[in-house]
């Protein structure tokens, strides 16, 4: 048989070389390397309450589009994934588009907000957002675009709001907890979350980060550094590289009662989809979903599996369902640069359909 | 008998833990004036220090790797030689694990063991290893040490089945890897090659176990039993707290449960009030309306009798509250 593995000792030593010599040389780029900001689109603070801020982005020109987008981003990290740089943001490739872009920036919970409920933020918090939206444009209903957890909020809110959403689009958004691939519904499914949340009172961020890691521990703990040694050199990759790490790790604490909310119902119970979901003592039921829908998910996303969020369209009461499959995984869906060429304007053009 | 070669690699060897080490201190060194301004801040020391452990990992592995490939090999045996190269101390498979404890994760035990040592220090005494019985003055105390020496043993053990599974994950990974290997046409010249073949093999071995039933269980065990602990350590903690005349965090959390609850109390009267007069105006609106309507057709209709139609126009009426509610926004829009 032939030896599967054929590795010059001078040449190995050379690669230990180079890698050294790289890292040497790349030493400077990295000490030097300020923290780096995000996309910064213009913007406007339109509401506040608590920690919760309400953005409008300004953009360039006028919005051409009708009907306002609110974008609800999750609770678990922070919003700017949506704007994170200048060529790789979501936001103002929307703008471009010409849709009218709002934001909820949920801001860093703190002990104060330990008791915040789902139906605080859901029947609360986003309710208030929206009419906040909606005040400012004198109308009925506006666009909502749930992301991940955001996505799973904006579904109950339609349910219970029916007649404040005219078109609703999901991206990356769980609604079926229960599928076979799903690590994260997997691991907690024997967890006493009661235990859990009293005895933690607001769940750290670096534990919730701990955890993200612990789903691809050899990836995201150690090839991803091997890998960022070969861009030491290039300031401008390393600057994308440490923005995308400042946001992964810059992340909020979960308060403490939604989060016992969110994985008793939604990881544990898989409410959503059995229909005995309530919020604030309301049922969640998808079916008075009528409004159109937009599902967008990821085919190679490792928190969000992509047969959690299909699972949507057999559950939601709507007859104007559209379902759109990005090639690329859950953070890729934001900031590639596929992601930039195909995901806003198929929103916009799904949109301007309905405006 | 002197071999070149090797001596060569294991010269080179030490010259690049040198090197390594050399880099390594350049960002652990202490600021030289403690009165000078802090330095401009860069970019995440926490990505730092997540990127020097992991290459560390790596790093060490390539160094091992290296001599490994240089080895003779008995025949042919290629998976003596992958043994050698991914096994011992610099097996980056833990080093990755080890790496990732965090702050918000700080590795468990390590907050056990440094609690134990506080809490011996501050008077608690010696936990007992097992429980006994309990009895004077110190009674409850002693119970609650029993409580916590049981807890940081239930949740050692649950750690210990954990770490476990990863072993095994690990196992399967190298299993996998020769699998791989294997494959007809399969060819490695390179250590990064080799490597990132690993990472394949041993992630897609451990994304296996970590969606089985088996670990599943351990995972909550080992969770449930961190907590029960914590728990544990919160309750003696919270006992010196009121020895000291401290508040507590139960207390402090209970003060924000209702705050909280005045809060949305608050939030849905005031909802409610508003809403009553939202829809109180819609009626006053279309009572006005219709009364407009009225006069307009009376006058139409008979212009000398202004009085008697005067008359007929219903009285102004706030309808109650309740009955004028309605599910439907009152606004008028666009």
């Amino acid at each position: 048989m032939q030896m599967p593995i054929r590795i010059d000792p001078t040449r190995a030593l050379a690669d230990i070389a180079t890698f050294q010599r790289k890292l040497a040389a790349g030493m400077a780029n990295l000490r030097h390397m300020r923290e780096p900001e995000y996309a910064n689109t213009p913007r406007e603070l339109v509401y506040s309450e608590d920690k919760l801020k309400v953005w409008h982005f300004t953009g360039h020109g006028k919005a051409t589009a009708k009907t306002p987008l609110l974008i609800v981003y999750a609770l678990v990290n922070t919003v700017w994934m949506t704007d994170l740089q200048a060529d790789r943001s979501m936001v103002r490739n929307l703008l471009e588009q010409g849709e009218d872009v709002y934001l909820i920036d949920w801001g860093y919970p703190d002990g104060a907000d330990r008791w915040l409920t789902l139906d605080d933020y859901i029947n609360g918090y986003l309710d208030r957002c929206v009419d906040a939206v909606r005040a400012r444009h004198d109308l009925d209903a506006i666009n909502l675009l749930g992301i991940c957890q955001g996505g799973a909020f904006s579904l109950c809110y339609t349910a219970l709001h029916p007649d404040k959403v005219k078109n609703l689009i999901t991206m990356v958004t769980p609604v079926d907890f229960h599928t076979p691939d799903n690590m994260l519904s997997h691991w907690c499914r024997r967890m006493d979350v009661d235990l859990f949340v009293d005895t933690m009172g607001n769940i750290p961020a670096g534990l919730m980060n701990y955890v993200y890691l612990t789903l691809k521990p050899l990836r995201l703990n150690q090839q991803k550094y091997i890998g960022m040694v070969d861009i030491l050199d290039n300031p401008a990759e390393l600057e994308n590289f440490l923005r995308m790490e400042r946001w992964i790790f810059d992340s909020p604490d979960q308060a403490g009662e939604a989060f016992r909310q969110f994985i008793k119902d939604f990881y544990q119970g898989n409410k959503l989809v059995k229909g005995t979901l309530e919020i604030g003592g309301k049922p969640v039921d998808l079916g008075l979903i009528t409004q159109p829908v937009l599902n967008i998910f990821a085919e190679q996303d490792h928190l969000v599996p992509p047969d959690a969020s299909r699972a949507l369209g057999k559950h939601v009461g709507t007859t104007d369902y559209t379902q759109l499959a990005f090639k690329g995984g859950h953070i890729g869906i934001y900031v590639s640069g596929r992601a930039q060429r195909e995901v806003p304007p198929a929103i916009h053009q799904w949109l301007r359909q309905r405006d | 008998m002197a071999d070149p070669a090797n001596d060569f690699i294991r010269d080179y060897q030490t010259l690049a833990q040198q090197s390594w080490d050399a880099w390594a201190r350049q960002f652990q060194q202490p600021v030289a004036n403690p009165f000078a301004p802090p330095p401009a801040p860069a970019a995440g020391n926490d990505t730092l220090e997540r990127t020097l452990a992991g290459l560390k990992g790596y790093f060490d592995w390539l160094q091992a790797a290296a001599a490994g490939s240089s080895a003779p090999s008995s025949g042919n045996d290629w998976r003596q030689q992958l043994q050698q190269m991914f096994g011992g101390a610099s097996q980056p498979f833990a080093q990755a694990f080890g790496g990732i404890d965090g702050a918000g994760a700080e590795g468990f035990m390590r907050q056990w063991q440094a609690w134990l040592q506080a809490a011996r220090q501050g008077g608690f005494g010696n936990l007992p290893d097992a429980p006994t019985p309990a009895f004077g003055l110190n009674r409850e105390q002693q119970m609650q040490q029993q409580a916590l020496a049981t807890a940081l043993m239930a949740s050692m053990q649950a750690t210990a089945r954990y770490q476990e599974l990863i072993q095994r994950a690990n196992a399967q990974g190298m299993q996998r890897l020769q699998d791989k290997l294997a494959e007809p046409g399969r060819q490695i010249d390179s250590l990064k090659g080799l490597y990132d073949l690993w990472v394949d093999a041993a992630e897609e071995a451990y994304a296996e176990i970590a969606l089985s039933d088996e670990f599943r269980e351990v995972y909550g065990e080992m969770v449930n039993a961190q907590m029960h602990a914590r728990q544990q350590q919160q309750q003696q903690t919270e006992q010196i707290c009121q020895q000291l005349g401290m508040p507590t965090r139960s207390e402090v959390s209970s003060l924000g449960e209702r705050l909280q609850a005045l809060r949305r109390e608050f939030r849905a009267s005031r909802a409610g009030i508003s809403a009553d007069q939202a829809d109180e105006i819609v009626a006053l609106r279309r009572e006005l309306a219709a009364l407009k309507r009225q006069l307009a057709s009376a006058s139409a209709a008979a212009p000398a009798s202004k009085k008697a139609t005067a008359e007929k126009v219903p009285k102004l009426v706030r309808k109650p509250v309740a009955a004028s509610r309605s599910g439907a926004s009152p606004r008028k829009r666009k």
